[in-house]
């Protein structure tokens, strides 16, 4: 008779013994959840998503790299290459290649003629999303096993970093590669402290240590990559201590909420994604500088690091971000004054205010962003109808310069030419062949940003970017908002083997030194 | 029998060739690049052309169709657009997690389903009938996302019984822990349906006279109620049971989110999102088979459910 109330106990400490087990097991392994339903192209010159890069940043190499844990040119060091020399002018480089780095599942060693292929593969449009990053190589040998030559046909700045384990840079096995072709993302082969070991659908990437790596064997001994789309699960799956690792909210209140649990780290990682708008000075009433002038002043940087929290975010310096090599640090942005926007607006004829549309995303993330940025015009008269779309309907109205205004969000390889280029030279507006992102029409810049491009004196060359800086601002063709940051949460039993201040590939590098303290 | 089979599975062939033709058309009318979500923000407008051209995306939209046809009559459901994997592999590889939990969803929202509605029409208007009557109201109104946190939040978290991530394989225990709670999510709201279906249907039924004569003759009343009565009242429980297994595959898109379990209902929602078309018309086909198949089923369970009822 009293059998039956004491079964649910038993069921259960069967249930707890066999957590307790697999949480037991788990500390030479360590278990990420990416905010993802799954994985996108595990190829590394194929994919810039966060949740592909994120994961292939433990698998592949580059040539240098920039010191695990940062994020800045300054710091980069040897990779794959253990040294490297230039001609004065900079379009002449060679680079020694380490002996010893073996390709993953026993690919053989990695040697300059591998590196010649994988930089022709990521330069090449058919196998690279990246290769507009390789136009100015001319010329890429390799005349022995151990010195690879590249030769530019124009200075590059931060040259090195298209060679850093980012990108194109990631340096492909040639074996690997040409055996598998178009398959290569089924079991992608590199020669990082990782390697590819199996991929479940919808589930998870496993990655096991690479014992041959050339800095030493990793101490983790196994990297579950587990895809979790749901915030709430994932957060949950955290607490419960299935993950060590998790993509963290880019919000104020998660950040506050998940420090508070106990043995939990909450780190803010560079890069930053740069928040701003885009202004298409080519249409009424936006062709009208006052017009614009006046949107700038309607924009309060301060407010919105208020609204968005410290904790995730901060106030823009520039129309490039913060940190990068050439970015204008205090540069002349205008006030927040809404009370200048009115006069302004009044002066260009509009004295009842003007209505503005844009077409937006409903990402949420941004979606409270243009509705702050909403409430804050109406303080200066500008009513903004916001059009909300669904994302990748966003990405190609906004491509098609249907949306006067475009709120875009963005981090790129920390230089500030690629910034320029992408957002404000006249070769990157939209609707033309060599198309990216400039919803500005503006071109006014487009001697500075050239001239920048193959200045030889680094030191001219900063100069050359902050006159960029400096007009693309006076003539308001974009307006910085704010500078949102990446957000992760670990265990802090999880030593990363280095300080985390950043990381290009938006995830917290994990290196041959990254261990369990307990 | 076999000419009912033959009928059935020619209007399914239509019935197929109408979904793939409607779905070839949305997916491509919606604005959005395949190309452009493959190559990313920073892609130049030259590459995402170029790659336009590799995946024939730049041919006419009729001469694309013909390309899709040709290939479905073939059995060549093509790789993913985004992915570069074969549609068919991607789809079979999570098929088996969304058939495992709709069935076992469905098993366990009838076998709570269909004798709480008995037990409520017998007890019409006492307690009980107003208890089951609630209790279904409020698992209709309940979202599944919101019960499946709650349902971790009491059995993962407060009581971590069960595992957040419910994709656990290898062994019957695993296997069991990682159903449990997404089943239970998905059957409760199932079972809400089959309730009040089975009571409706069974009030009705305990009103003919063939039940009044049935009692006036002395047969037990549990033999009543569940030998002729319910046997009786089975077709528009049978015809709920299969309209919802078709409804069920959908729901399970949130359930198996929230769980983190792999499944057709990820696979579409990750595939509208990309604009992966080949990965949307494969699915497309996988979904109008299953709902035609259960059609069919339901059909044939009629017949097996009341020998009244003649395949014709």
């Amino acid at each position: 008779m009293n059998r039956l109330p004491y079964a649910p106990y038993a069921v259960a400490a069967v249930l707890v013994a066999l957590g307790a087990g697999n949480a037991l097991a788990q500390k030479k392994t360590l278990v990420v959840g990416m905010a993802s339903a799954d994985a996108g192209k595990l190829d590394p010159h194929l994919t810039a998503t966060t949740p592909d890069k994120g994961l292939l940043n433990w698998m592949f190499n580059g040539l240098v790299r920039i010191k695990p844990g940062q994020t800045s040119p300054e710091f980069i060091e040897p990779d794959i290459a253990e040294s490297w020399t230039s001609n004065p002018a900079g379009t002449e480089w060679a680079f020694k290649i380490r002996s010893g780095v073996q390709c993953h599942h026993n690919y053989g060693e990695f040697t300059a003629e591998d590196a010649v292929y994988s930089i022709q593969r990521a330069s090449t449009k058919a196998t690279s999303a990246f290769s507009n990053d390789f136009s100015s190589f001319d010329k890429v040998d390799a005349p022995d096993k151990s010195t690879l030559k590249i030769t530019l046909k124009n200075p590059v700045p931060g040259f090195l970093g298209y060679l850093a384990n980012y990108h194109g840079g990631n340096m492909v096995c040639k074996k690997a590669g040409e055996e598998m072709g178009a398959d290569f993302q089924k079991k992608p082969i590199g020669t990082g402290p990782f390697e590819f070991v199996e991929y479940q659908p919808q589930q998870y990437v496993k990655l096991r240590a690479n014992k041959k790596y050339f800095r030493g064997a990793p101490q983790l001994e196994e990297i579950m990559y587990r895809y979790i789309p749901s915030d709430a699960s994932r957060d949950l799956a955290f607490q419960a201590g299935e993950l060590d690792m998790i993509y963290g909210k880019q919000e104020q209140t998660w950040v506050d909420r998940t420090a508070k649990l106990p043995g939990v780290k909450v780190a803010k990682v560079e890069l930053a994604e740069l928040s701003a708008i885009y202004l298409n000075t080519t249409v009424k009433p936006l062709d009208d500088i006052r017009v614009r002038q006046a949107i700038a002043h309607a924009i309060d940087r301060n407010g919105m690091v208020a609204f968005k929290g410290a904790g995730v975010s901060r106030p823009s310096v520039s129309i490039v971000p913060s940190g990068y090599l050439g970015t204008d640090e205090k540069a002349p942005l205008y006030a927040y004054d809404p009370e200048k926007a009115k006069k302004l607006l009044a002066e260009a004829g509009y004295p009842n205010g003007i209505t503005i549309k844009t077409i937006h995303t409903t990402l949420p993330g941004m979606q409270s962003v243009i509705e702050a940025v909403q409430a804050q015009f109406k303080k200066a008269n500008i009513n903004l109808d916001v059009e909300l779309v669904e994302h990748a309907t966003f990405h190609a109205k906004i491509r098609e310069d249907l949306s006067p205004i475009v709120h875009y969000q963005a981090a790129r390889f920390p230089v500030a030419d690629i910034y320029l280029t992408q957002f404000y030279h006249s070769r990157s507006q939209v609707k033309t062949p060599t198309a990216v992102t400039n919803f500005t029409h503006c071109k006014l810049a487009d001697q500075d940003i050239e001239a920048a491009r193959v200045e030889p004196d680094a030191a001219k060359q900063k100069a050359l970017w902050k006159t960029a800086q400096e007009k693309l601002i006076k003539e308001v063709c974009g307006v910085p908002i704010h500078e949102q940051m990446q957000i992760w949460a670990y265990k802090d039993s999880l030593d990363l083997g280095y300080e985390l201040v950043g990381s290009l590939n938006l995830s917290p590098p994990i290196t041959e030194k990254t261990h369990f303290t307990k | 029998m076999t000419g009912f089979l033959v009928r059935r599975l020619s209007f399914a062939v239509v019935t197929l060739f109408a979904v793939l033709t409607l779905v070839f058309l949305l997916v491509r009318i919606v604005p959005g690049d395949p190309a452009q979500v493959i190559l990313g923000d920073q892609a130049s407008r030259e590459a995402i052309d170029a790659l336009r051209v590799r995946l024939g995306l730049d041919m006419p939209v009729w001469q694309q169709y013909l390309t899709f046809l040709g290939g479905a009559l073939r059995g060549d459901w093509g790789v993913s657009m985004v992915t570069g994997r074969p549609v068919i592999e991607e789809v079979l590889k999570v098929l088996p997690w969304t058939l495992e939990l709709t069935f076992v969803s469905l098993i366990l929202g009838t076998v709570i389903g269909v004798p709480l509605g008995v037990w409520a029409a017998v007890n019409r208007n006492r307690a009980v009938d107003y208890a089951s009557r609630i209790s279904s109201l409020l698992g209709l109104s309940f979202p599944p996302f919101v019960s499946a946190i709650l349902l971790l939040l009491a059995f993962a978290i407060a009581l971590p019984w069960f595992p957040v991530i419910s994709a656990r394989t290898g062994s019957p225990v695993a296997w069991f822990q990682s159903i449990a709670l997404p089943a239970i999510n998905l059957g409760l709201i199932t079972a809400a349906y089959i309730t009040r279906v089975t009571r409706s249907a069974m009030l009705d039924v305990l009103a003919e006279d063939y039940v009044r004569t049935a009692r006036a003759k002395g047969v037990p009343w549990r033999a009543v109620v569940w030998r002729h009565a319910l046997r009786n009242a089975l077709i528009p429980v049978i015809t709920v049971i299969g309209l919802y297994l078709g409804i069920l595959i959908g729901n399970s898109v949130l359930t198996e989110i929230v769980f983190s379990r792999p499944g057709l209902g990820k696979l579409i929602v990750g595939a509208l999102n990309q604009r992966d078309y080949t990965m949307l018309q494969g699915m497309m086909v996988i979904y109008t088979l299953v709902v035609v198949l259960v059609n069919l089923l339901t059909d044939l369970a009629y017949g097996v459910a009341d020998p009244r009822v003649k395949l014709q």
